[in-house]
């Protein structure tokens, strides 16, 4: 069987959140980029003011981009209406938006690069729930204990407890840790008098752990930590915050505190706290779980990306993954610093909106990468990279009904071949549809495409008139001006009009023509049908009222129409033998003697051209010709008679 | 994720899909030809809405009728004649598929046909089982009946090359699907056929000063001019400064890029920029996409392959569907 290649149907699932969104804040882009240009040369090339206002735009852009890539809620907000829900259950948070807001954070958001490990652990606060798979996540572990909260009779008996602590901890979800630390059983009014020294330690364990200094602007309602600016001011609260646990770990109110699970516990938050290696390792269980840790406690004083594959290299090794999430890969591209592996990842996981947009951003910071992605490569037909990306992710908006109206906003940003493209784009979209077609011209007329245009409202026009809706085709291909179609068009017309010139099936042809005539006029023998049809007029009027005036108006049309040298040599015949009242109207002749040689002239000419070949006969009676001559010959009679 | 478009009858042999996407032919083993549609634009759901038998024998290949012409098709039918057939509404009566021409050889059949828009004129290049290529102008854009010969050429490059009576089993052709008219009409033939020197693909320009068609390239290597060519595809050109032509032979796909200013002696120049292989068997059908970056190809192994060049000019395999039975 013979299999046909359509390239028609490939749809794009996430359409109506990838396509619609962007297209408004792409152009926004586009503009503003071309304001900094602007700007920036007419202050005599402030470089760095330059870079800075770009650096801001296309923050403002990532922003919007993010705000409507969806805006889930932080998944680990703890409830205060419930002490035992740990875990707010937020709307699922897309990988779309994590990995948007990982670009936004290390190529975009320059603010960020004084707190990027704090920055680091609130993305993974939003998105850990993404990246269990085979592995368990800190975040499904306590989903999964959540489930078992309700059951546990003593709490803190129960290891895993214990176990969901330490990792929340050691990703700093210290919200989390503080509150299920004072689930702790000793907390109940019955058993405070009795364990007193035990929950004198549970805390003052959670107290620490809810004043741990964080390198950060500022932290949301209901997070718990002190924030500092200034690395001075965070380095010097830290060392104290160091040196309180190190004390309340060397502490003798271990030894009173009976409770195994509690003391060791307890004990393992503190290593934690300390940056215990092997102990971050046991709580955590991807390793960029492990990597925050690191950052959390291990090397706290982290300013800017320095050392960040290294360590991430060495995470990877304590925690290896035989399938890493695509979130995954993506950071390794980016914190390696390689744009083409970024590139790659953003495609191969987050399709080809993804690297449309991100190019954006991946350019604000890197030189290098601009260079790479402007770069032209005779390979690809002499296209950037990132005039590439735009070209492939406008094709697959145009793949769709719905979406392909927003493919020109791409293709127009496409310096190259973007207008090409557009183009078969537009020349591709059915015209019978009138909403469509209409959609599609104005699409021509935003971009200067007149000649696309013309050939869209050239196939309306022509699937209308073989479809019967002739008005309609003789509209388009007005509006196309398209001569030789009208003309066409206008023969056809010629030979209807010229076989039903004395019947009343001329009145079908009527609307039209009047259609034909309007002021456009682009073909000339069409003024000819309009003047006809005004001829038309004025006979039935002479022929009804009777009256002189009437008939004086038919004739004087008549001659009009004889003289016009567009009138078809053929209608010369049918014209006159309409006429034969008007050359013979009993009251007195409507035509002098002049008019009337002119008129014997042309019947003259016609009986020569008769015989030549390729003339074209009417369809009147055989005495028609000899009828008409015979009234012109009586009218001029009486024509030189009233003249003398 | 699959799902179904169209349910074509039992004994359907080819399928056609319009400009737009928006009709789909078809024509079955026993002379039917079927129109399918969508209820509106938006739906990608397709049923029959004419079916008209053309044929006693069967259906071929059908090709839609560039839509500047209205909606019409070309079919080649299993006798070797290929019949025009459009849908008009003549005065006062309703819309109907109508046959306007019949074009018939004495001794030979018609194994391919294809139009190309010039300027304001539609062009229709036939190949016969001789070997003869017959190039047909419309005279009038509202007749679809009223067409003329405009030139009958052989598909050789050397036009005092001599051979015996060719018997061809299949014929390619592509037209520059140019959208502007700066560039001269042209298109790219090949066959397969007992002839050698017919096979080759060459390609063909209109010279406009002397009104005939000028073959300007021969798109094979000196050792691969005598292989038989199954498909040929000329890629739509948003901005390349060289156009990309694939032809598909038993060594496999050969994307070719062809400059189209002629040097001295009237030639193009070109380079062969990929051999795509590494599957069997013969290349049925192969289409480029809108940019002219994908191509698709169909073949006897019964799967449909997508090619792409990456950012180092290397054509590789971007992925492979298998229809489901």
């Amino acid at each position: 069987m013979y299999i046909g290649l359509v390239w028609l149907v490939v749809r794009f699932r996430n359409w109506h959140l990838d396509g619609y969104i962007s297209d408004e804040i792409f152009s926004l882009i586009k503009v503003k980029s071309n304001q900094a240009d602007s700007s920036a040369s007419a202050s005599g090339g402030a470089l760095s003011q330059e870079f800075c206002f770009e650096w801001d735009h296309v923050m403002e852009y990532s922003k919007d981009i993010k705000e409507l890539l969806g805006n889930p809620k932080s998944n680990y907000d703890p409830l205060i209406e419930d002490p035992k829900e740990v875990l707010n259950k937020g709307e699922e948070p897309t990988s779309l938006k994590a990995a948007w807001e990982l670009m936004e954070m290390f190529y975009a958001d320059k603010l960020c690069q004084s707190w990027f490990p704090e920055r680091l652990v609130d993305w993974l606060a939003d998105y850990d729930c993404l990246l269990s798979g085979d592995q368990p996540t800190v975040h499904s572990k306590l989903v999964d204990f959540q489930g078992t909260l309700v059951t546990l009779q003593v709490i803190e008996d129960d290891p895993k407890y214990w176990e969901v602590i330490s990792s929340a901890l050691a990703i700093g979800w210290l919200e989390i840790v503080v509150k299920l630390l004072r689930l702790h059983g000793s907390y109940q009014l019955d058993q405070l008098g009795h364990r007193e020294t035990e929950n004198g330690l549970v805390e003052t364990v959670a107290v620490l752990i809810s004043m741990m200094p964080r390198m950060r602007l500022e932290l949301k309602n209901g997070k718990l930590g002190e924030c500092f600016e200034a690395k001075p001011d965070f380095m010097k609260a830290w060392e104290k915050w160091r040196e309180q646990i190190t004390k309340l770990d060397s502490s003798a109110f271990w030894v009173p505190c009976h409770h195994r699970q509690t003391r060791e516990g307890l004990k393992n938050l503190i290593q934690i706290m300390l940056g215990n290696t092997k102990i971050l390792c046991t709580a955590t269980d991807h390793w960029i779980e492990l990597y925050i840790s690191h950052f959390l406690f291990i090397r706290p004083f982290t300013v800017g990306f320095e050392g960040m594959y290294n360590l991430a290299q060495k995470c990877i090794q304590m925690k290896p993954m035989s399938s890493p999430h695509k979130l995954l890969r993506l950071i390794i591209g980016i914190i390696g610093e390689n744009t083409e592996v970024v590139l790659a990842e953003c495609s191969r996981g987050f399709g080809p909106w993804m690297v449309a947009h991100a190019i954006e951003l991946l350019t604000a910071r890197s030189d290098l990468a601009d260079i790479l992605l402007h770069k032209e490569h005779d390979d690809i037909g002499g296209i950037s990279m990132e005039e590439l990306h735009r070209l492939v992710y406008a094709q697959v908006l145009t793949s769709h009904f719905l979406t392909w109206q927003i493919a020109p906003v791409y293709l127009t940003s496409c310096m190259k071949q973007g207008m090409s493209l557009l183009e078969f784009l537009l020349y591709r979209q059915p015209a019978q549809h009138n909403q469509l077609l209409l959609k599609n011209l104005e699409i021509c007329r935003l971009y200067d495409l007149d000649h696309v245009s013309s050939n869209i409202m050239k196939i309306a026009g022509v699937y209308h008139w073989k479809h019967g809706r002739k008005g309609l085709g003789v509209f388009w291909l007005q509006q196309a001006r398209d001569e030789f179609l009208l003309n066409k068009i206008a023969r056809q017309l010629f030979d209807s009009v010229g076989k039903s010139i004395s019947s009343e099936s001329f009145k079908q042809w009527e609307g039209l023509i009047e259609l034909l005539g309007s002021e456009s006029k682009p073909a000339g023998s069409l003024e000819f049908l309009h003047k006809y049809r005004d001829f038309k007029k004025s006979l039935q009027q002479a022929c009804d009222r009777k009256t002189l005036d009437a008939a004086q108006h038919a004739a004087d049309s008549l001659m009009s129409l004889m003289k016009n040298p567009s009138t078809p040599q053929r209608f010369w015949l049918p014209l006159l033998y309409d006429s034969l009242t008007l050359l013979s109207w009993p009251a007195r002749p409507l035509l002098n003697v002049s008019q009337t040689n002119l008129l014997l002239n042309k019947l003259q000419e016609l009986s020569m051209a008769s015989v030549r070949p390729g003339f074209v006969a009417s369809d009147l009676p055989a005495e028609a010709l000899n009828s008409v001559r015979l009234a012109l010959a009586t009218n001029l009679g009486r024509a030189i008679l009233e003249e003398q | 994720m699959e799902k179904s478009v169209a349910t074509l009858d039992e004994g359907t042999t080819c399928t056609s899909w319009n400009y737009c996407g928006q009709r789909l032919a078809t024509g079955s083993f026993n002379g039917f030809l079927s129109i399918f549609d969508s209820p509106d634009p938006a739906s990608s759901s397709f049923t029959a809405t004419s079916k008209i038998r053309i044929h006693e024998g069967g259906i071929v290949k059908i090709v839609w009728i560039p839509p500047e012409y209205g909606d019409a098709v070309a079919c080649i039918c299993g006798d070797g004649s290929l019949s025009l057939w459009e849908e008009i509404a003549e005065d006062g009566q309703p819309l109907q598929w109508k046959l306007c021409e019949t074009f018939r050889s004495k001794g030979s059949t018609v194994l391919e046909a294809q139009f190309g828009v010039i300027r304001t004129s539609l062009k229709m290049v036939v190949a016969y089982s001789d070997g003869h290529v017959k190039v047909y102008e419309l005279l009038d854009p509202f007749e679809l009946k009223n067409w003329q010969l405009q030139a009958e050429i052989q598909n050789v490059i050397d036009s005092v090359s001599t051979f015996g009576k060719a018997s061809c089993f299949s014929a390619s052709i592509s037209w520059n699907p140019q959208l502007n008219e700066s560039q001269e009409p042209s298109f790219v033939l090949g066959f397969n056929s007992d002839t050698p020197q017919l096979n080759s693909s060459k390609v063909w320009v209109f010279d406009q000063a002397h009104h005939r068609w000028l073959p300007v390239a021969e798109l094979a290597l000196p050792l691969d001019k005598s292989d038989q060519v199954f498909a040929v595809a000329w890629a739509p050109n948003i901005g390349r400064a060289y156009e990309l032509i694939a032809v598909a032979t038993h060594k496999g796909i050969t994307i070719w890029h062809v400059r189209l200013n002629p040097d001295l002696d009237g030639r193009l120049s070109l380079k062969k920029a990929a051999l795509l292989s590494g599957y069997e068997g013969e290349v049925w059908q192969m289409e480029w996409d809108m940019s002219g970056m994908t191509l698709a190809t169909s073949g006897t192994d019964g799967m449909i392959r997508l090619w792409q060049s990456n950012l180092n000019g290397v054509w590789l395999e971007q992925a492979a569907f298998e229809p489901t039975p």
